[in-house]
């Protein structure tokens, strides 16, 4: 059985309840059935029911995981089913959907969702001990941490991780259907003095709650992660939380957390490649950013991890790129897919050839631009109201694209791709 | 950028998407049904039209409701770009 900090509170608006307290309500439907001879993943309907799944698999070194009802769908348990992973619901502990022949099981493995950038629902296998990437930071003074992420993610665990493996670690998970609504109220309450979280969060919560609120919080510590952190949200942070200790951290759900950045920069110090401690090691090659880490749960012969991030030596300093490969455009929030978009497009008959990418945008973060050519020349206003009506017709409002350049030929590269 | 090319954007938006022309700047936006979409393409199309990116707080955009202020921000927002 794996110790817990059982002291830690987790705060659901007006109350809140100790991580041993989470674990016994769950036992107390959980008990009565053998999880230990199958690999699960608990179906559940509320944060709280999903910190009480996580406290219980752990403490009794389950095979397990933990996924929100409303991700499922066909497709979803279909991946489930492939994985040999066995869908039960969190309140009582019955099979949802069907029953899985139960395969080779590993005691303590949890079991992460992403959907990554293809949106195509990923199972990453992990533990509590690479969950755990606060094992090496000695102290910590004490704090109660905002989480806003969606439950069963990468960065979701993390901070979990942190609230049972580290003492005087407090959660307040945030409503992930009014994030900054739930923020508003957990800096009212005055009860939330760190929180890590990404930066279109804050740019939401920026233009979501007034300025005065905000400065009200008493933040001593702010972390950013899961997408590039520019120098403009840093420096909008440092203004509004003077006090708080602000840092970035490079992770992903492959290679572990890596590189915590706290000098108030975008990018990281290239000295981070000369790095020889032993624990982390981080390389650059041909434009990408590989990780040699502990908490890394695939790597290649070398022990690396490809990241897929494009990075940049800029002086001293290596900035990030963006994803290799990389076809999702986050749009307010929305994933629209360059390909889909494009092979639509490609359905009209007047179109010989399209290509999607996003734009950056305010507001909206990015939006779909088309460049496109045309089978016969037209005039480029009435060209971007045909091909506008045709998107209308078979793609989602946030996936039309709203700039559209017309080219006199297909651009080829000397690969003879475009 | 003067606030009638700025309407004119904004109006070409509309059309393109099947709707009635703004013709009064007090309107709210919800209710001419200019949405963040059509917000944001109308920034691209003028940060296009003055080849710079727009430059802005994210809190201003906070206090958009009516027509005028989405003229007002605009006009602000290409003085400083």
């Amino acid at each position: 059985m794996t110790d817990l900090c059982d002291l830690n509170i987790v705060h659901f608006g007006d109350a809140s309840v100790d991580f041993a307290g989470l674990r016994e309500e769950t036992a107390a439907v959980l008990d009565a059935q053998d999880l230990s001879t199958e690999r699960c993943v608990f179906v559940v309907d509320s944060v709280r029911e999903a910190l009480g799944c996580v406290a219980y698999g752990i403490s009794n070194d389950l095979d397990f995981g933990v996924i929100e009802r409303a991700r499922l769908s066909p497709e979803v348990e279909g991946r489930f089913i492939e994985h040999a992973v066995q869908l039960r619901n969190a309140h009582d502990g019955t099979v949802v959907g069907c029953v899985v022949a139960a395969v080779e099981i590993k005691r303590g493995r949890v079991t992460v969702l992403t959907s990554g950038t293809t949106g195509l629902l990923k199972l990453i296998a992990h533990t509590a001990a690479t969950l755990n990437t606060f094992d090496r930071v000695k102290s910590l003074p004490e704090n109660t941490w905002f989480m806003p992420y969606q439950i069963g993610s990468y960065a979701w665990y993390q901070m979990v991780a942190l609230g049972l493996f580290k003492e005087g670690q407090g959660l307040i998970p945030g409503d992930f259907s009014d994030l900054a609504a739930s923020f508003e109220d957990a800096v009212t309450r005055g009860v939330v003095t760190a929180i890590s979280s990404t930066p279109t969060f804050w740019r939401h919560a920026l233009m979501s709650i007034d300025e005065d609120i905000l400065t009200r919080a008493q933040l001593r510590s702010i972390s950013m992660g899961g997408e590039i952190v520019d120098q403009g949200i840093l420096d909008r942070l440092a203004a509004l939380h003077p006090k708080a200790r602000i840092r970035h951290i490079y992770a992903s759900s492959e290679a572990g957390a890596a590189i915590v950045v706290s000098d108030g920069k975008a990018g990281f110090g290239a000295d981070v490649l000369e790095r020889t401690d032993g624990v982390i090691g981080v390389k650059m090659e041909e434009g990408r950013l590989y990780i040699r880490s502990p908490y890394a749960n695939r790597v290649d012969a070398e022990g690396w991890v490809d990241t897929q991030d494009l990075v940049e030596q800029r002086g001293d300093r290596i900035y990030f790129l963006g994803r290799a490969g990389n076809t999702m455009i986050n749009v307010g929030g929305q994933k629209a897919f360059p390909q889909d978009i494009e092979a639509h497009l490609m359905t009209h008959e007047d179109v010989l050839w399209a290509r999607v990418v996003a734009r950056k945008a305010p507001l909206m973060g990015a939006l779909p631009v088309a460049s496109i050519v045309l089978r016969k020349q037209m005039d480029e206003m009435a060209a971007e109201l045909m091909l506008t009506a045709h998107c209308e017709a078979g793609l989602a409002e946030f996936a039309i694209p709203r700039m559209w350049d017309f080219l006199s030929e297909i651009p080829m590269k000397t690969s003879l791709k475009s | 950028m003067e606030r009638t090319e700025i309407l004119n954007i904004m109006n070409m938006i509309m059309t393109k998407k099947g709707r009635a022309e703004i013709t009064d700047e007090s309107q709210n936006t919800r209710e001419v049904n200019f949405r963040s979409l059509d917000f944001s393409e109308t920034a691209l199309r003028i940060e296009f039209k003055i080849g710079t990116e727009l430059s802005f707080e994210a809190a201003s955009m906070r206090k958009i409701e009516t027509v005028k202020d989405v003229l007002d921000f605009f006009e602000e927002a290409t003085k400083a770009a």
